[in-house]
């Protein structure tokens, strides 16, 4: 008799064959292939014609500088906040978050308003007004698009540096205190090398996901021609689209990714000698005296710069008639009025992209919990591959997927191609981590005696799913599906190439009303993007964190025995 | 009520080194009605035994019978929830997320009970394990010898023949194990429900069962009463793991009808029941429980003499260590009135009626 569970295996098996196996293996495919048939011409061109080397070059130098000052940003962030007495800490905390969720296509049309060349507000401010136009600033440079890329991905660094120097157990740098160490001796022989690791790691998270933003490096990149990997696969698809130099140039993405997250695992897994200390004991607090507004300082400059900046300046250009000097004379509701209401796309993205997110997030988490299951709670062979595969994803970028899933679908009788399933095939593929991840973390937490007592007590395998495992599950199962829900609202990476016009999305629709050119309806809707994502957070948050306290309750008591 | 018989069983988890037999050629027969405890210490493969009779681990060899019937063997196992069997984990897997209602009645509810049956047996339940009045509460909200009870209320609703216990007592503080250590054992008398209980402690072993089985890396040791446990113990890894012993080295002078006469601590001779096949001259150990051993003032023509070396007040009871003039210490436990001072002269004398004989090889 064929069991429930083991058919819940299989549809695991098949979805994660569906999302991720069969479209990469199309992408490897296709890339060995020409006209002719086999062929290595792809990667001969890829890796000789100027054009593609110069979009490698870019990505890589833009993925070195922005990984090099999220360090410059990260790192003193994480240690004013964790070590040191610096006012404000909520707010730095805060800064980082809001950075990570700010979606960086959003800021970057930002800078544009402010620091294009003719336009820019700052540039006219300083070259017409102050008459100081050495002090102006070309945002369509490699220097404007590292900005703006640093501003989404220095908390990376933040959080796995502040985390880390949480978890250095101030017993190590007593001990080299009580030895007669100075503080700044300890700092760099002590303290420094245990948290090198994370720093190291964060880095590589900060390169990987800078090189992988399609949205800023569209919007900046390309006036200022600096074709980057994305955007120059992103160009393939012009008509006629060049499918295998595409999947080549994808592969070769991938390479560097791959790489790049397998150095930050290693690194990351050195770090777990840090939490083998004792426990309990605090980290002390650098008294930095007056230093420490200095610090503070720093702190608000960051502030000001990834989030003020940048949404006041949306919020200016969207109520102004007309963008300029003088914007402040003609504020107006007219730009709100027209992409809500004459702007045709607006209503429809929204809705898409809601439903697209609600239904991904749904997906990516139950499917993570099905898989983190089969690895953790089951024998079946072949498990540990299984989750494996599920994590494959963290080294496809947005674009790379969108290319593979292309191809995939194309060459497949059903006829998904400009539907909204290949959208949530996109999204689900790309953000499986995360539910694998949840589900892992929350399923890790529930003692099996749980389930076993369930079990003696003649439950079968359903009906301990249904009333033992899922309901311990849910608070963990409910953060991992906000993970997914917020990214998924905002992605532009993969729908850019997977959109039509009847599933536009909420990002592609911010993207298409930029590339026309009108600044103040683009900053509308850009805002409304905004409030949009604000709201699903602050929804997330709430529910989240009710749900979070009354499941914290009931797991430290279930986990009670299982601790001693 | 139900009987259990193991015959044969083995287990061996792979692990990478190599592969280690958690359990191997047991058997057991472990009869209706009694209370049972699986006794050694941790990672014995005492749990592991359990985990094998409940169902969730398959043996390697041999079966596991219930009432005749073959419920577990190396072709397969019936699934622990069609046991009928019940279990306390030593963890009490109490569902936090139910209330102590809800998690009582989840048997009866699988069982579909009707509501009205349902909720007087639960009442009854929690008057049986004394937690009247908690019904709304959250585990979290429990202390842990209550949510203890709750999952022994939880096993024994749906009215078990079989009732497994992990170390159940062993989270609980020392007072409170000592109670629920009684109430345990007037649960089974009341019951009747067959009980195997695993512990590592000898002292809750002896207190609350019917036969103890021994189990010592992964192999039986012996199986008998507590009484025959502690003081006829089948082997020197019994007599240690039952309690604080003196093995003390001696040899066979000749061996009569059964019983054997041997020398030990300075031609001190015993007569004691002889282990199979042993002769004269064969080299021999002999376990004497410190209570067994008397101290007295030496007078004229005490055979064994030692000096009380250190003294060690126990409330109920004072340890003392007395060196014989070899070098060797005994360890000797009486009543705390009679005191001899560290330094004093002492005559040892050997009860041998509580003594056993193991041969040394």
């Amino acid at each position: 008799m064929p069991r429930l569970e083991e058919a819940v295996m299989v549809v695991a098996v098949l979805l994660l064959l569906i999302l991720v196996v069969f479209p990469l293996m199309t992408l490897l495919i296709s890339s060995f292939r020409n006209d002719d048939g086999f062929s290595f011409s792809n990667f001969a061109d890829a890796l000789t014609e100027r054009l593609y080397l110069q979009a490698l070059l870019n990505s890589l130098t833009l993925g070195a500088w922005t990984a090099f000052f999220s360090v410059l940003i990260g790192v003193p962030l994480a240690w004013a906040v964790s070590r040191t007495n610096v006012p404000g800490k909520r707010m730095i905390r805060v800064t980082a978050t809001l950075a990570y969720l700010s979606p960086p296509f959003l800021v970057a049309i930002a800078f544009v308003n402010l620091f294009s060349p003719n336009a820019g507000l700052v540039n006219a401010f300083m070259r017409d007004v102050a008459g100081l136009p050495w002090l102006t600033f070309n945002v369509f440079s490699m220097q404007g698009l590292v900005l703006v890329t640093v501003l989404h991905t220095f908390p990376f660094v933040y959080l796995l540096a502040s985390t880390a120097l949480q978890s250095v157990d101030a017993s190590y740098e007593e001990a080299a205190q009580i030895l007669g160490c100075g503080k700044f001796r300890t700092a760099l022989s002590i303290t420094g090398p245990l948290v090198a690791p994370a720093i190291l790691s964060g880095t590589l998270l900060a390169f990987v996901n800078a090189i992988a933003l399609f949205g800023s490096q569209a919007i900046i990149g390309l006036p200022g021609r600096i074709v980057t990997l994305p955007t120059r696969i992103y160009a393939l698809f012009d008509y006629p689209p060049q499918y295998g130099l595409a999947s080549a140039l994808s592969l070769l993405f991938i390479v560097i990714t791959v790489v790049a997250l397998y150095l930050q695992r290693s690194f990351l897994a050195k770090r777990s000698y840090i939490t083998l200390g004792g426990k309990g004991s605090r980290p002390q607090l650098v008294d930095l005296g007056p230093a420490r507004w200095a610090v503070f300082g720093f702190c608000v400059l960051v502030f000001i710069i990834a989030i003020l900046l940048p949404y006041l300046t949306l919020l200016a250009v969207s109520l102004s008639k007309s963008w300029g000097l003088d914007f402040w004379k003609g504020l107006t509701l007219a730009n709100y009025r027209f992409i809500l209401f004459e702007y045709d796309p607006t209503q429809r993205a929204i809705g898409n992209s809601l439903l697209l997110a609600a239904i991904s997030a749904t997906v990516a988490v139950i499917l993570g919990a099905l898989v983190s299951w089969i690895d953790i709670r089951t024998k079946a062979p072949g498990r540990k591959i299984l989750d494996y595969i599920a994590l494959v994803p963290l080294g496809l970028p947005g674009i790379v997927m969108a290319v593979a899933l292309i191809q995939f679908w194309l060459a497949m009788p059903v006829a998904l191609y400009g539907t909204l399933a290949i959208l949530m095939l996109a999204y689900v593929g790309r953000y499986i981590p995360l539910g694998v991840r949840a589900a892992n973390t929350a399923l890790r937490q529930i003692d099996p005696s749980l389930e076993e007592s369930a079990h003696i007590l003649g439950a079968r395998w359903w009906t301990t799913m249904r009333e033992i495992t899922l309901p311990l599950m849910r608070p963990g199962l409910f953060a991992g599906w906000l993970l997914v829900f917020v990214p998924v609202v905002q992605e532009l990476s993969a729908s850019i190439l997977l959109f039509s016009s009847s599933t536009i999305t909420l990002a592609v629709a911010v993207y298409n009303l930029y590339e026309t050119g009108y600044s103040e309806p683009v900053a509308a809707l850009s805002i409304l993007n905004m409030i949009i994502i604000g709201i699903a957070i602050w929804l997330a948050n709430k529910a989240g964190g009710q749900s979070m306290t009354e499941g914290r309750s009931g797991l430290s008591s279930g986990n009670r025995g299982g601790a001693v | 009520m139900a009987g259990i018989v193991l015959r044969n069983v083995s287990k061996t988890y792979p692990s990478r080194d190599t592969d280690m037999a958690a359990v191997s050629g047991l058997d057991l027969d472990i009869h209706d009605n009694q209370f049972v405890t699986l006794l050694g210490p941790s990672g014995c493969g005492k749990t592991t035994t359990l985990r094998l009779i409940a169902g969730y681990l398959t043996p390697d060899t041999g079966t596991i019978s219930v009432n005749g019937k073959v419920v577990s063997s190396s072709d397969g196992v019936i699934p622990p929830e069609d046991r009928c069997m019940g279990m306390v984990f030593q963890n009490y897997a109490v569902w936090p997320h139910k209330t102590v209602y809800e998690n009582v009645v989840f048997g009866l509810k699988l069982r579909k009970v009707p509501a009205d049956e349902a909720r007087k047996r639960v009442d009854h339940a929690l008057d049986l394990v004394n937690l009247t009045g908690l019904k709304k509460r959250y585990p979290s909200e429990l202390s842990g010898g209550q949510q203890q009870r709750v999952a022994l209320a939880r096993s024994l609703i749906v009215e078990p023949s079989i009732l497994l216990l992990d170390e159940p007592l062993s989270n609980l503080d020392a007072k409170l194990r000592e109670r629920m250590r009684t109430e345990l054992k007037q649960l089974q008398r009341r019951t009747g429900i067959t009980f195997i209980y695993v512990t590592h402690d000898q002292a809750e072993a002896l207190a609350l069962s019917d036969q103890i089985a021994v189990i010592h890396g992964g192999r039986l040791q012996q199986y008998g009463t507590p009484r025959e446990v502690y003081g006829r113990p089948a082997n020197r890894v019994v007599a240690d793991f039952m309690g604080l012993v003196n093995l003390v080295h001696g040899r066979v002078l000749g061996v009569v009808g059964g019983r054997a006469t041997v020398s030990l601590l300075n031609d001190t001779r015993l007569d004691l029941p002889a282990p199979q096949g042993s002769a004269a001259g064969d080299p021999i150990e002999i376990a004497i429980r410190p209570e067994n051993i008397n101290l007295q003032k030496p007078v004229p023509g005490s055979s064994v003499l030692a000096m009380v070396s250190e003294r060690i007040f126990l409330g109920n009871l004072t340890e003392y260590c007395a060196t014989l003039a070899s070098g060797e210490v005994l360890r000797v436990q009486t009543h705390p009135q009679e005191i001899f001072n560290v330094g004093d002269q002492v005559a040892v004398n050997v009860d041998a009626s509580q003594c056993t004989i193991f041969q040394r090889t």
